[in-house]
């Protein structure tokens, strides 16, 4: 063997060794792919993460499904071959189990719970220095929280508690017990509405939770503490009713001395809203901006008729023909009779980012719940008070009666004109008992022992196949 | 081969010395071992230029001295060599070479004698892979491997897709290894098929298992050619064929449109369309022309006494069937071997050049075509291309109107010929691929093979598009005035949308390279009957790295050599410039090999790899797995029971079983949603309502590691009747352990975002056989008959709770057609079960019926009987993976003809017609649709009418079976042409000259990019397949 071949072999035998370690693998930088470590968020990041959760498209047309289509205020609308996939069914109470607005709205509101969850979590475990209270944070979330428990218990009746179980389904009073606590904890650190900077304006506040708390315990027929804690409401001297009804939904009087909680959105560039509220409700057709649907009933105009309430009916329903507030004319030929004046946004129409803030709760509502609460405790001419207040805004005759049974009934009738296609007509049929009877008269036939819950999502049971579903389903 | 090329060397020498001899004729005959003479046979005169080749009878005469060692080569045939005495004539016989238990069967790190190898490796010769022109050799290959399931795709420049025994993951990399002397690739295309030897499918885990990490899909081993002893070879080869659309579905005209279209209009109170209108365009005539193919070869190879080489050159080129989609393939290939020191050191050396310029065209043209109105004309009088705008007062279909009427829409689609016209792209790549091996014998028994080989790739991508005559044509009422307009900024705010940008160029460039290096030790001795061999070594491989820029800019000039950033005719807009950079993979492997037998009829084998790579580092030293495998073999014609059994030539039981890595997969990372603009994770604060910026959390990522999949098989080979009846039959059972799926996090979870997660395990299981028969019949024919048939059960088992239902084949238009789930096959498909047709609304009222049904729309069965049509009726329908494929290859050669027919077909498989389903109204159908479509009650009880609804469901998923003659080849070697000319042969070649399906779209091959949760399996911008016909021919001088 000569010399060169020696050394060729040499180095074969150095390039061999070479290869002979496994740190090669180590040699390329890896990116750790746990991202909470971050430093680039502060915990009030997280909770502007929850409050926009419900800027989603669900709330646009999922969510007016399961509120107002459902019920007799109003119609699916649109062209009649739209169904907007399943708001046909729930329109004429066909809905089943894989109905799409069922299965978006009970994900939407775990969603939020969840990211509410998150940013209690993070507010708690973080050690810098924050740009809002810590107990603030933590309270705005928990009324976010509370708000999306109270939406789901009201839907789908047992709901499980996530940071409990995802599959055990937690009874409605433990439900309630719990948004309760929550809220209860929320009052105690919110500060009130007009404690805010100007800047926080459109938070959740003192009054918020109280409002929603008052409204929480009247749903469970806890009535005295439902008065009580609307009586809270009341007296912090925070709220007053808006001088004119027609403008309790336009842009002037948002977050104004009527707001008790509402779903901000912002209409000039760069614009921020529910997404396409203002549009999938929009008027459609010639001249018209929008979808159609969640078209105003029938039934809803002549429950507005019956009681002579021209003021409630026209800032609550457009009708094909009519020349808006702002000048807009609606062509006679849309494709719907009547539309929705509170989704109607006047400078963002048709847009997929509208200025339209979305009441959740109003004084109304809570001078409502006020008066419902007192007529249930045998207080029916304490009740008259708020009542009246409500009616008077409108220029409608003081209610005089004090049979319990009477009033009841006419407090239940001004829920339905005041708030009406306020996404809370279905659950107050519920609530009292008079969905078979109201949807009766609409047509529609409501199934007792099935129809006062939605169905849990098919989505959801194929996951947890061990959950319950709802009686009827 | 030592051996050999040290007694030529020694030959050589002593040859020269006696080269003053004097020279005679001598004559002969050449025969095999039958007696069957062998035309053809070259003679030559070891180191003389003097040479001959034998004629139809094998005779041969050839000038010589005496003491010449003339050397007879002959393809398929091993070379002999005999001395010149002083006799004149020779009768010499040959020994087959078919007798394929000594052929080589390269096995990954060394080879294997056929005789020896326990386990299912099928192997593919050049002369079959260029028996049927392609792109690149695996699609040639399609059919002739049982158990390897290859969905071939006819668009120029494209990739077919390899299921090495079926599918066995759902979100990891699907492709197979691929291996190409020993250097991994990664684009199959860089490699031009004549310049291949031979190609090998390690489909068992006891062979693949060698490449151990990313062995799971398979492992294709490609030898490239190397120069053979004996005189210089230059050989030429040639092809040109034409190309046209093999099942051109027939669609509606003009007449028959406006009826289907009125119909579905009528039925939702629409305008109506005229009787008799201008145009009636066939958009298949239109869109189509015949393609071209075109391949022209030249190679040059042979050794000397130190040096063995092979050097060839290739263009290919291929126009498809779409107006100027192109596709352009060079390649350059080096391969030399040195032989050192008596041949005990060797240094082989490969390149690998290849550069392709390609010009896509979209292929969604295909679908427009196919929905697009006859009464759309290609383009309006004005030279502008037609669009589907319709007059709705008149019922003309134009865009012209007189004031009060409405011009609509009939549909959305585009014009398919302007979608070809306007689409402006040009891809160039280049792939230099290097390798340089150093193999040294350190005693009789050890062998020190080291390795280096690099790949750097290049692409650039050009694009551009013309704005402005698409915006123009997009509406003819368009002006150009109104474009000058928008482009002068009207409203004053300083910003021009892009929209009105005269054109866009953009121009991305995207570099990578791979490198590996590679040591091992083979040590192989016989003693007595023990005989041992064993591998040892280890690799490193770095891959993946590269980077990847792209820019774009507007108003460029249109010209294409102008198109230029500098050069611009405005300059409104800003340029955009982007770039990332790919992290490379290191791979680093150890591997160790021990193969026994005992006499030849005992095998035992053991394999062991420890795969490490960086893709799995996350803190500890996790990122390491062992693959082991293990195989069995017993000869039992070795046995002496079974000597002279008169009937068994040889048969050999094998079993093996292995462990195999798929690390191609999907990782989590758990992000912070969080960004500007709309969306759910800012609000609005404030009097004036500012947009805050929030964030949200992701869902955490859950560390992942590779798949591991566990494979058993068990078979035998056999040879029988002389040897004309062989082939093996094996079953196989695969099971990947921890396959990750995509999987939604329970809906009243906390987290949105899907991530993946080890979930599920996948098995493929199933039968391969194959079998060849070959015999000769006197002395001027012989044939040979091979069948392959493999079947494949695929299903998705032990699922995770709460992990199962992901969906996937969305046909775009909110409606899927696949799902996920335990018991059933990967991503089955899942919908509607059809049943009929609503003939009257009495029906739909008095029955459970789809929200929106109305008379002509199908019937959906109510499966759970609740009353509701919805997801829980939904019903799983199997897959588009088909159980069973099949082969057939038939070839023979009468004198100097030889005829190869191949044909193959699949089975078992469904496919949607999405083409069909997805309508959103206005599409033009097939005349077949039309004529049996429902018109009214009583009229059909099977196809919906004309108003039907979007839903998915089994009417539009179809039998996807389908068998294809993809080769007919009828060649003729000419007689001596000259002394120059050695050998020529002529061949005329027709592709897929017929199918045979009930499938009534364009093709039920779907390749699509092969992903099960995608499009896989649905015609929906599919590439139809082609019918070639390829005149060719080959010389070797």
């Amino acid at each position: 063997m000569n010399k060169t071949l020696k050394h060729i072999i040499l180095t074969l035998f150095a390039g061999f060794m070479l290869v002979n370690c496994d740190n090669f693998v180590e040699e390329v930088e890896v990116v750790d792919p746990v991202a909470e470590d971050s430093d680039d968020f502060e915990p009030v990041d997280f909770l502007t993460g929850v409050y926009g959760m419900h800027t989603d498209f669900s709330y646009a047309f999922s969510y007016l499904g399961m509120t107002d289509m459902i019920s007799d205020n109003s119609d699916k609308g649109s062209s009649p071959t739209d169904t907007g996939t399943d708001k046909r069914e729930l329109d004429n109470l066909n809905h089943t189990t894989s109905s799409v607005s069922v299965r978006a709205m009970w994900t939407q509101w775990y969603k939020t719970i969840g990211r509410a969850r998150q940013a209690i979590e993070l507010t708690e475990l973080y050690e810098g220095p924050t740009s809002a209270p810590k107990e603030r944070i933590i309270a705005e979330a928990k009324f976010l929280r509370a708000l999306n428990y109270f939406w789901l218990v009201r839907s789908f009746g047992d709901v499980p508690i996530q940071s409990v179980d995802l599959v055990e389904r937690a009874p409605v009073e433990e439900v309630y017990a719990y948004i309760e606590q929550d809220l209860t904890e929320a009052i105690a650190d919110l500060p009130l509405k007009n404690d805010y900077a100007s800047s926080d304006i459109g938070r959740a506040t003192k009054g918020s939770a109280q409002g929603l708390l008052a409204k929480v315990y009247l749903y469970q027929g806890k009535w005295q503490q439902a008065a009580d804690m609307a009586n809270n409401l009341i007296t912090s001297n925070q709220y007053d009713l808006e001088p004119d009804y027609a403008t309790i939904w336009r842009e002037s009087t948002e977050n104004g001395p009527e707001s008790v909680f509402e779903i901000q959105a912002r209409g000039e560039i760069p614009q921020h809203g529910v997404q396409q509220y203002s549009q999938t409700q929009g008027a459609r057709g010639p001249s018209g901006w929008g979808w159609g649907f969640n078209s105003p009933s029938q039934n809803l105009e002549d429950a507005f008729n019956a009681e002579g309430d021209a003021i409630r009916r026209d800032a609550t329903i457009i009708f094909a023909g009519e020349t808006l507030w702002d000048g807009r004319v609606v062509s006679t030929s849309v494709e719907n009779p009547r539309y929705s004046e509170k989704a109607y946004s006047s400078a963002n129409a048709g847009q997929s980012d509208g200025d339209k803030n979305i009441r959740v709760l109003r004084f109304a509502e809570i001078l409502l719940i006020r008066a419902e609460a007192l007529n249930e405790l045998g207080q029916s001419a304490a009740a008259l008070t708020p009542l009246n207040r409500v009616r008077s805004r409108v220029n409608l005759p003081a209610i005089t009666t004090t049979d319990q049974a009477q009033l009841r009934r006419a407090i239940w009738k001004e829920r339905r004109l005041e708030l009406a296609m306020e996404h809370d007509r279905w659950f107050d049929l519920i609530r009292t008992g008079q969905a078979k009877e109201a949807m009766a008269a609409d047509g529609k036939t409501f199934i007792e022992g099935k129809h006062e819950l939605f169905p849990i999502p098919n989505d959801q049971l194929v996951q947890t196949p061990s959950m319950r579903q709802n009686p009827g389903w | 081969m030592k051996c050999k090329i040290s007694f030529l060397l020694f030959l050589g020498l002593f040859s020269f010395s006696l080269s003053a001899q004097e020279t005679k004729t001598i004559t002969g005959t050449i025969t095999d071992t039958r007696n069957v003479p062998l035309p053809g046979a070259e003679l030559k005169v070891v180191d003389k230029d003097t040479y001959t080749v034998t004629d139809f009878d094998g005779n041969f005469s050839l000038e010589a001295s005496v003491g010449d060692q003339i050397r007879i080569t002959y393809l398929g045939f091993q070379s002999q060599t005999f001395s010149v005495t002083n006799d004149d004539v020779y009768t010499l016989a040959l020994q087959d070479q078919t007798s394929e238990l000594d052929e080589v069967v390269v096995v990954g790190y060394g080879n294997q004698k056929r005789s020896d190898i326990t386990g299912a490796i099928v192997s593919v010769d050049s002369e079959e892979i260029t028996k049927q022109p392609a792109t690149t050799a695996i699609q040639s290959v399609q059919g002739k491997v049982a158990g390897v399931n290859i969905i071939a795709n006819d668009a120029p420049g494209s990739t077919p897709t390899v299921l090495m025994r079926g599918l066995g993951t759902a979100e990891g990399g699907r492709s197979p290894l691929y291996i190409v002397d020993g250097q991994p690739l990664s684009d199959i295309r860089s490699i031009n098929p004549n310049d291949i030897e031979s190609i090998d499918f390690l489909k068992g885990a006891s062979y693949a298992n060698i490449y151990g990490i990313r062995a799971a899909n398979g492992v294709i081993l490609i030898t490239t050619k190397r120069g053979k002893s004996g005189k210089p070879v230059f050989s030429f080869e040639s092809y040109y064929g034409a190309k046209t659309i093999l099942n051109q579905v027939k669609m509606a005209n003009a007449d028959q449109y406006i009826q289907y279209f009125n119909e579905e209009s009528a039925a939702n109170d629409g305008f109506l369309l005229q009787e008799n209108q201008r145009y009636d365009t066939d958009w298949y005539d239109e869109l189509l022309q015949t393609g071209l193919i075109n391949n022209n070869s030249f190679s040059v190879s042979g050794a000397s006494d130190n040096i063995d080489y092979f050097l060839s050159y290739n263009l290919f080129e291929e126009k498809g069937i779409l107006d100027g989609q192109k596709f352009r393939r060079g390649t350059i290939r080096s391969n030399n071997t040195y032989h050192l020191f008596n041949d005990n050191f060797r240094i082989i050396q490969n390149l690998n050049i290849a550069y392709t310029n390609e010009t896509p065209k979209p292929f969604g043209a295909f679908s427009s075509a196919y929905r697009q109105s006859p009464l759309v004309p290609v383009r309006y009088d004005n030279g502008l291309f037609g669009q589907s705008f319709v007059n709705e007062a008149t019922g003309i279909v134009t865009f012209e109107s007189e004031p009060g009427q409405r011009v609509g829409r009939l549909n959305t689609h585009a014009n398919p010929v302007s979608q070809v016209f306007f689409e402006d792209t040009y891809i160039n790549t280049t792939s230099l691929q290097g390798q340089i091996a150093a193999e040294l014998d350190i005693t009789d028994d050890l062998m020190l093979t080291t390795r280096f080989a690099a790949t750097k790739f290049y692409s650039t991508n050009h694009s551009f598009s013309d704005i402005r005559a698409q915006w123009l044509n997009a509406d003819p009422r368009r002006s150009e005035a109104t474009f000058d307009t928008e482009r002068d900024d009207p409203n004053g705010d300083g910003i021009v949308s892009t929209e009105f940008a005269n054109n866009s160029y953009s121009v991305s460039r995207t570099e990578s390279y791979r490198w590996n290096v590679e040591g091992f030790l083979t040590y192989t001795k016989e003693i007595d009957k023990h005989n041992i061999s064993a591998t040892v070594g280890l690799s490193r491989e770095n891959y993946q790295g590269g980077e990847f820029t792209s820019s774009q800019g507007y108003d460029v000039r249109p010209e294409r050599n102008l198109r230029n950033f500098n050069l611009r005719t405005d300059r409104l807009f800003d340029d955009s410039v982007g770039g990332d950079t790919f992290q490379s993979t290191n791979l680093q492997s150890y591997f160790g090999r021990v193969e026994y037998n005992y006499d030849s009829r005992y095998y035992l084998r053991a394999v062991l790899r420890r795969d490490g790579t960086s893709d799995f580092v996350t803190g500890d030293d996790n990122f390491f797995g062992y693959f082991p495998a293990f195989s069995l073999g017993w000869t039992l014609t070795n046995e002496s029971f079974m000597e002279d059994n008169g009937v068994l030539d040889n048969f050999k039981l094998f079993a093996g079983w292995g462990k195999l890595g798929n690390q191609a997969i999907p990782f989590n990372v758990q992000s912070i949603n969080s960004g500007d603009g709309s969306r759910n994770t800012n609000y609005v604060f404030g009097p004036a309502q500012s947009l805050i910026i929030g964030a949200a959390l992701g869902t955490p990522a859950i560390p992942l590691s590779w798949e591991v999949t566990e494979e058993f098989e068990v078979g035998f080979d056999f040879a029988m009747l002389n040897r004309r009846l062989s082939g093996t039959i094996d079953y196989y059972n695969r099971l990947n352990t921890n396959a990750i799926l995509n999987v939604r996090p329970i809906l009243n979870s906390e987290f949105s975002s899907n991530f993946f997660d080890e979930a599920a395990e996948i098995s493929n299981s199933g039968f391969e056989f194959l079998v060849n028969w070959r015999d000769q019949i006197g002395s001027d024919f012989s044939y040979n008959i091979g069948v392959n048939f493999s079947t494949n059960e695929n299903r998705v088992q032990n699922v995770k709770p709460a992990y199962d239902g992901a969906i996937g084949g969305s046909l775009g238009n909110g409606r899927i057609t696949k799902r996920l789930a335990e018991g059933q096959p990967i991503f089955a498909w899942w919908m509607y079960e059809a049943d009929g047709v609503w003939q009257t609304q009495e029906e739909i009222d008095n029955n459970t019926s789809l929200g929106n049904a109305r008379p002509g729309h199908l019937r959906y069965v109510d499966q759970n009987e609740d009353g509701v049509i919805d997801d829980r009726d939904k019903k799983y329908f199997g897959s588009y993976i088909p159980t069973y494929n099949y082969g057939v290859n038939i070839g023979a050669n009468y004198k100097s003809f030889d005829l190869s027919v191949s044909g193959f077909g699949v089975g078992g498989n469904k496919v949607y017609n999405g083409l069909y389903n997805t309508r959103i109204g206005g599409e033009n159908i097939s005349a077949e649709q039309f004529n049996k479509r429902w018109t009214g009650p009583g009229s059909t009880n099977v196809n919906p009418g004309a108003e039907r609804d979007v839903e998915a469901s089994s009417y539009y998923l179809e039998d996807g079976s389908y068998f294809r003659i993809n080769n007919i080849t009828l060649g003729y070697t000419l007689p001596e042409l000259s002394n120059f000319i050695n050998s020529a042969r002529v061949y005329v070649t027709l592709q897929n000259p017929f199918m045979f399906t009930k499938y009534t779209g364009f093709t039920p091959e779907l390749n699509q990019n092969g992903d099960p949760t995608g499009t896989t399996g649905i015609e929906l911008s599919a590439y139809p397949n082609t019918r070639s016909f390829i005149l060719g021919a080959n010389f070797k001088l």
